[in-house]
């Protein structure tokens, strides 16, 4: 495979459910060895694109590339090369732990068997235990060993970690990171649909946010939150008549003033400077901050 | 001893890209003395379970770490801090810390902190700098 080939690439993608259009011209692109955020509401069409990626949905119009090929026409070669893990996870429920490893190990060319029993003493997992006797936790923590052990190229993430308690969560992000991301480096993608972005914020090198099936931002992390900052100034009367041209959003309480910038910070700055505030701060917006003031490009848009 | 975890700290707010924040900070520790010549720096892996950051952003530190000649790595043992005799000429050296401090400069202005304020804060963190410095190397 030439190294430029981007692991996944979609292009006006389209699917619908009747008369709705879940995903609606979305496109995106994936490089090697980049962890991938994908961010939306509920039903903002994450799982649907998702879907089309593994050939469980066939798309309407457009077309979802991975590794180069078509999961359509190539669905073996495609899937043998990622790993996936759904929000819901089911296993056979009379099977214990280790068969159900055994089970997905049997559909692998490749399984690294020092990390499935390393994961599953870091997990405290019992491999005798039944799969219907697992917690959701737990659940997810096996299906998470399933993914890694192959060391596929890919790992699609879909809502991870949703209804895990916060040390699974935790481990489970610090496993993605250690036992799948240090094997083969620069080399390993992730891309993960998540509604808990604070938590992968270290993780993620780009994102896309998406509305309605439509892609309303793509950015790098880093640029993103170089972009998007909030400004707070307290004056000593209350200001009136502040000009603030281009600022996402002005939120104003007597003396105090909050200010989102969209990549106009030091301009907005220099506005306020003029009017000599008793206090002047300025930070740089999280990724979960990114996601819920991107509504507001919309509108401003 | 390795330079330790809690010294490196990641704060998604300050908007300069992550691999930055940890070449800065694991910079200062090794001109602080947090860190010394020879002493292993936390492996890759580990550091960045550790602060839940991607595996590369700690690798691309690392990277830019051993371009400047703070650390060099070694294969199969790991990075070390690097001999202090910084390897860059003094024009070079003069060069990155005036970019240091133009953003200082800037924040400053931004935070209405006049001329004489700011030296005198200047001078402030200089005597502190010096005084831990002092402090480590008579605790040896």
């Amino acid at each position: 495979m030439n190294t430029d080939t981007p692991i996944i690439e979609i292009q006006n993608l389209s699917r619908r459910y009747g008369n709705l259009d879940a995903v609606n011209g979305l496109s995106l692109t994936v490089r090697v060895g980049k962890c991938y955020g994908f961010f939306g509401r509920n039903g903002a069409g994450k799982t649907t694109t998702i879907k089309c990626l593994l050939n469980l949905l066939r798309p309407d119009s457009g077309t979802a590339r991975v590794f180069g090929l078509d999961p359509q026409k190539d669905e073996v070669a495609v899937k043998s090369r990622l790993a996936y893990v759904p929000d819901m996870v089911a296993f056979y429920p009379w099977m214990t732990v280790r068969d159900t490893l055994e089970y997905l190990a049997s559909f692998r060319k490749h399984w690294n068997s020092d990390i499935e029993n390393d994961l599953i003493s870091r997990f405290h997992l019992d491999p005798k235990q039944k799969s219907s006797h697992l917690s959701k936790g737990q659940r997810t923590q096996l299906a998470l060993i399933g993914a890694i052990c192959p060391e596929p190229e890919l790992l699609v993430l879909d809502e991870p970690t949703s209804g895990l308690d916060p040390i699974v969560r935790r481990e489970f992000i610090e496993t993605v990171i250690g036992a799948y991301q240090s094997g083969d480096p620069g080399r390993r993608t992730v891309f993960v649909s998540t509604h808990l972005i604070s938590e992968f914020e270290g993780l993620i090198d780009e994102f896309t946010i998406i509305e309605q099936g439509r892609n309303l931002l793509t950015m790098e992390a880093d640029a993103a939150r170089d972009r998007f900052r909030k400004i707070r100034a307290r004056f000593s009367q209350p200001p009136a008549q502040l000009d603030l041209p281009g600022a996402l959003n002005v939120k104003q309480s007597g003396r105090e003033v909050e200010i989102l910038a969209d990549g106009n910070s030091e301009q907005l700055l220099e506005k306020l400077k003029a009017r000599s505030p008793e206090e002047l701060r300025c930070e740089s917006l999280s990724l979960e901050e990114i996601f819920i003031t991107s509504s507001l490009l919309k509108q401003s848009a | 001893m390795s330079v330790s975890f809690m010294l490196l700290q990641i704060d998604f707010k300050s908007g300069k890209p992550v691999y930055l924040q940890l070449v800065d900070q694991i910079r200062y520790a090794a001109a602080s003395g947090g860190v010394r010549t020879g002493e292993p720096l936390p492996s890759i892996r580990p550091l960045a379970e550790e602060l839940r950051v991607n595996r590369n952003t700690v690798a691309k530190a690392y990277a830019e770490l051993e371009s400047q000649g703070v650390i060099e790595t070694i294969p199969g043992k790991g990075c070390f801090l690097k001999e202090s005799n910084s390897p860059f000429t003094k024009s070079a050296r003069q060069k990155i810390l005036t970019k240091e401090i133009d953003e200082a400069v800037v924040a400053a202005h931004h935070l209405q902190v006049d001329r004489d304020a700011f030296l005198a804060l200047v001078k402030e963190r200089l005597d502190n700098f010096e005084r831990k410095v002092k402090e480590k190397s008579n605790n040896d």
